[in-house]
């Protein structure tokens, strides 16, 4: 019965091809416009690292202005100082800990008659490769005994290594950063989480650095900080020492906790450790430590841009106006072929065969929408990364879930459209149109 | 007056030619109950659509009271039909979403009459077809006879020369047929003169004069003579 | 016109005339609040950065060698850049407006660490930079060469005086801003700055921070090993310029790079790209839906017009002219978009209250919402002309047609 339906179904869209056309063209520019915005959304708001994001926490402190109030409330800085953060680092108390920034370093590559060039560095310890996952194809991350010891280690990320070593297994060979040979010590796979959660301080929607070396040479060494840097006060004199010892806040501070106990405990010792700062002086606000886990923290720091939101919403809407105005066409269809169900009911259909059918023709127009709209999406899609150039590369792409939310709704919203003319056509009474005419 | 010489009409497609209708010639007088009679496809509608100034001609000369309507247009047309004919169509053609009322409005709308004056001349036509107590209703609620009632009122209400019917009663059970026929008589006696397609003798009779169509042509008039005959026997 | 039995007719028929109304009423809602974002965006793109941007790009410069003397470096640099033929001046500044990266920091009018500063953008700059940047000094006086000062990265004293703008004059003393200059202000609880002049007009780094016009600029140098040259070429003379300069710095040093060569245009562009991008998707969006709007219209109209052959047939046969058929049909789609367009009317000032109640929107302008009305009640009509005049031409031989 169902491919005699679906028979029935296409023979009536090719009845009238054009009012067929405009409805599935219609819903297909519904689709289009909706499901652009919510894959950008849905990027936006992803989950950037699935398997663990409940276990990775966002560690704020609350060392900032006592006067510095908005709206009455205190806001809790994003960022960690040198002093709390090394604090944190040396006692360890975590299941796993790393402090990270961002910096820039000049790379020189080998070649003679190859000029230097800038490269986005991130300064961070041992435990961020196994912590955030990162995919290794030569080699691994460096360990602890490389932090303590001042090593001169570097990971690379896949594209640096391409240009600097033509994509060769590089470990073991030395990278000239800023003057200094570096030992490489690994080259990563793909690795662009999104939104990068480890450090949305400096742009949600960045992409990943391009090597890694151990933040404390670049501590040692006083190579240039990249990132956002805040203060309340200023340091107490001049120097990099000082700024060291200032409460000026620009190190991301994540802690691995494996479960509530794990976290429970951690919160007793950030508390106890600013309670202990407190007594020397710092910390002249009240008591707040804050753990955010990842989803926790994109949805404290509003990654999903306004924008973004505001034209879901509105993309939204615009799938209602396409819908009334399917529901409006299919409802004069229906109506116009109303000999043809009363015709059909006299022969003995009942209302909830002619209902199947008529949904099923709905659906019918609901899937054409669909694929025709899933080829507006990645028009859309492709508008957006022209329009917005490099900020989105990592924002305007489809996956399989996307592909199938796209047929899922084009069908559903057909059906929820084809719902009332349907019944109106149910509804008409077998002898009626057969009497005149 | 009502006046055709030699009118023909040939349809044309790509590739066949129709003649409808063939040299065809009629004059009926003021006051006078024409009944036009004929098989199927014999150019009894052709007659009565050019008659009625709902088509144009091909070949031969048509004057509806001294006028030549021939080269009138479009608009002009309209505006002829609007005030010297009235219509009375087999399915009765009553608009479905107007109430009785708003129907028999609808000429007298293009008409350009004031509103008093086409709600009083409203009302009067409906009381004389009987159904002023149901204005406010719609067509799908009132039975074949009484819808056909409406439609003669609204072709009334104009106050029109020529009243042209199209099989009025080819819809209707006899019984409706009659007392339709009946209230068209009746007209036909206040002065309008009276053209009525059908294809039903013992209709065509009631007429004071028979014109049969055969192929385009007219093939006999009846006298006025015959009909008393056929009246009184 | 014959608006009663029109309406009477369409009310026996509503589900289609409700559907269009209520399309035309989300088109609205949506077209308007569009357009008020658009012109939101609009006006915060015109804001002017107070610069010549026309004529000024800038380069950044890295030195990376052991051996790299940073403030010989910039002496010479400069020296070089000004005597460029087709540069107007050149200074080493840290930031310019709409770059998106700069310092900031809260001024205060009393000292004490318990008060709130007023929070401004910082520009380093020397004697030149006034010149440079193509800035008006309303009052008091330009730096001279013997007070800019040399600063590391970590330092924390700051020279004594200070130039700033109208705005942070006007933030800082509200009630008397022209007696500005002179005045004492602190960083901080015990750092004091004169200012010793008043610019006109200068933006942030940030377009999008609510104080972008309250901007200091203090006489420095500074030693942080990575610095900006800003360049004010000749007019028309800042394409050829460019690469000249580029070649310029790095054969002049080996032991550092350049990079990011961008005119003050590139930049604009790059600051509102997402702004820009927003106008632009709003803009194709109305375009779709005014589209989709007017085809529905087009569908449902020429479908009513088949449906009620017939009756236009019977109406000709009546007498109604051509032009009369066609009126009925325009005259009955603009009672359905009159509905539209006052339904339309509230959704509209409903969603943005809520958009201004969720985002951060401002309200529309309230001539948006009659020109919409406007508009598309005119957009209906011109949809409908196809189908009406389709209608008009209906024959009126159709009436006696034997169906």
């Amino acid at each position: 019965m169902f491919s005699y339906y679906l028979k029935l179904g296409w023979l009536s869209i090719r009845r009238n091809p054009l009012l067929s056309i405009l409805m599935v063209t219609a819903i297909a520019v519904g689709i289009g416009a909706s499901m652009t915005t919510i894959t950008v959304n849905y990027i936006m708001g992803g989950n950037p690292i699935p398997q663990k994001s409940d276990e990775l926490f966002k560690v704020q402190l609350d060392n900032w202005d006592p006067n510095d109030q908005s709206e009455g409330e205190y806001e809790l800085p994003e960022q960690m100082t040198y002093l709390d953060a090394m604090a944190l680092m040396r006692d360890r108390k975590a299941y796993r800990q790393v402090a990270s920034n961002r910096s820039g370093l000049v790379l020189e590559p080998q070649g003679a008659d190859e000029l230097p060039f800038s490269v986005d560095t991130r300064n961070t310890w041992a435990d961020f490769f196994p912590m955030f996952d990162l995919p290794f194809v030569y080699g691994s991350g460096w360990d602890d005994t490389a932090d303590r010891n001042l090593e001169r280690v570097v990971v690379l990320s896949k594209e640096i290594n391409e240009r600097v070593f033509g994509g060769e297994d590089s470990v073991g060979r030395s990278v000239r950063l800023n003057g200094m040979d570096f030992r490489v010590v690994g080259v990563l796979g793909e690795f662009q989480p999104v939104p990068k959660f480890y450090d949305v301080t400096n742009g949600a929607f960045n992409e990943a650095e391009e090597i890694y070396i151990p933040f404390n040479i670049a501590v040692e060494y006083e190579f240039s900080r990249n990132g956002n840097t805040s203060c309340w006060k200023p340091s107490d004199g001049d120097g990099f020492e000082a700024f060291l010892n200032s409460e000026c806040i620009w190190i991301q501070f994540w802690a691995e906790l494996r479960n509530a106990e794990e976290k429970q405990d951690y919160m007793a010792y950030l508390n106890a450790h600013v309670e202990q700062q407190k007594a020397l002086g710092r910390f002249p606000r009240p008591l707040n430590n804050r753990l955010s886990d990842v989803m926790e923290w994109m949805k404290d720091r509003e990654v999903v841009d306004e924008d973004a939101q505001v034209m879901l919403g509105l993309s939204l809407l615009f799938l209602v106006v396409c819908l009334l105005n399917t529901i409006g066409l299919l409802l004069a269809k229906f109506m116009g072929k109303s000999g043809d169900i009363g015709l059909r009911r006299a022969l003995g259909a009942s209302r909830s065969s002619l209902f199947i059918q008529h949904m099923i023709e709905s659906g019918l127009i609901g899937l054409g929408g669909g694929i025709l709209g899933l080829g507006l999406t990645w028009l859309g899609l492709a508008g957006i990364k022209m329009l917005f150039g490099d900020f989105v590369e990592n924002l305007a792409s489809l996956d399989w879930v996307m592909v199938l939310t796209a047929i899922g709704l084009a069908i559903f919203s057909a059906l929820l459209a084809g719902l009332y003319p349907t019944w109106r056509a149910c509804r008409i009474a077998p002898a009626s149109q057969l009497k005149t005419q | 007056m009502l006046s055709m010489q030699n009118i023909s009409m040939v349809y044309r497609t790509d590739l066949v030619e129709t003649h409808a209708l063939r040299e065809f010639s009629l004059e009926v007088k003021e006051g006078d109950f024409v009944s036009v009679t004929g098989p199927s496809g014999s150019g009894k509608t052709t007659f009565l659509n050019i008659a009625g100034l709902l088509e144009k001609f091909t070949d031969g000369r048509y004057e509806l009271d001294g006028r030549d309507v021939s080269a009138l247009s479009d608009t002009e047309s309209s505006a002829v039909r609007n005030e010297k004919i009235g219509f009375i169509f087999q399915s009765f053609n009553l608009i479905p979403d107007l109430n009785l009322f708003d129907n028999v409005d609808v000429p007298l709308r293009y008409r350009g009459f004031k509103s008093a004056e086409r709600k009083r001349r409203i009302e009067g036509v409906l009381d004389t077809v009987g159904l002023a107590s149901r204005m406010k209703h719609l067509p799908s609620q009132l039975s074949g006879g009484q819808q056909q009632r409406v439609a003669i009122a609204r072709a009334l209400a104009g106050e029109p020369r020529f009243l042209l019917a199209d099989e009025p009663t080819g819809n209707l059970d006899s019984q409706m047929a009659m007392s339709v026929m009946e209230l068209i008589a009746e007209i036909n006696r206040g002065g309008t003169t009276i053209i009525m397609v059908t294809h039903d003798p013992t209709l065509a009779d009631m007429a004071s004069r028979n014109v049969h169509i055969r192929d385009g042509r007219v093939s006999d008039i009846a006298t006025d003579t015959q009909l008393a005959e056929v009246a009184t026997g | 016109m014959d608006i009663g039995p029109i309406w009477r007719a369409m009310m026996r028929n509503k589900t289609g005339a409700i559907l269009i109304a209520l399309q035309i009423a989300v088109t609205m809602a949506i077209m308007v609040n569009a357009i008020s974002i658009m012109q939101e965006r609009s006006r915060m793109m015109a804001r002017p950065s107070g610069i010549d941007e026309q004529n000024i790009f800038y380069i950044s410069s890295i030195g990376f060698a052991e051996d790299f003397n940073e403030r010989v470096t910039i002496e010479e640099d400069l020296a070089a850049l000004r005597g460029m033929p087709g540069v107007v001046n050149a200074i080493q500044s840290n930031s310019v407006p709409l770059s998106g990266g700069g310092w900031s920091m809260g001024l205060q009018t009393e000292p004490g660490a318990e008060i709130d500063g007023t929070g401004v953008a910082l520009y380093f700059i020397d004697e030149h930079g006034l010149d440079t940047f193509g800035l008006n000094l309303l009052a008091g006086e330009n730096f001279s060469a013997t007070e800019v000062e040399w600063r590391e990265r970590s330092a924390t004293e700051w020279p004594d005086r200070v130039i700033i703008t109208q705005a942070m004059a006007e933030a800082l003393y509200p009630d008397d801003p022209d007696g500005a200059l002179g005045k004492t202000v602190y960083i901080g609880d015990d750092e004091p700055l004169t200012i010793s002049g008043i610019i006109e007009q200068m933006q942030a780094p940030w377009n999008g921070w609510n104080g972008v016009e309250r901007v200091m600029l203090t006489p420095l140098h500074t030693l942080f090993g990575s610095t900006r040259y800003i360049i004010r070429a000749e007019p028309g003379r800042r394409d050829g310029l460019m690469p000249e300069v580029e070649k310029l710095l790095a054969e002049r040093n080996k032991n550092r790079i350049v990079r990011s060569m961008r005119t003050m245009d590139e930049t604009r562009e790059r600051s509102y790209r997402g702004d820009a991008s927003m106008i632009k998707m709003l803009t194709f969006t109305i375009a779709l839906l005014v589209a989709i709007t007017a085809l529905g219209i087009v569908g449902l109209a020429s479908f009513s017009v088949n449906r009620r052959t017939r009756q236009i047939g019977t109406r000709r046969a009546l007498g109604a002219s051509r032009a009369a058929i066609l009126r009925y049909f325009m005259t009955e789609n603009f009672l359905i978009s009159l509905v539209g367009v006052v339904v339309g009317a509230v959704l509209t000032v409903g969603l943005n209250m809520f958009m201004v109640e969720t985002f951060s929107l401002t309200r529309v302008a309230w001539y948006l919402v009659p020109a919409a009305m406007l508009i598309l009640c005119i957009a209906g009509q011109i949809a409908v002309f196809g189908p009406a005049k389709r209608a008009s031409t209906v024959p009126p031989a159709v009436a006696t047609r034997t169906v």
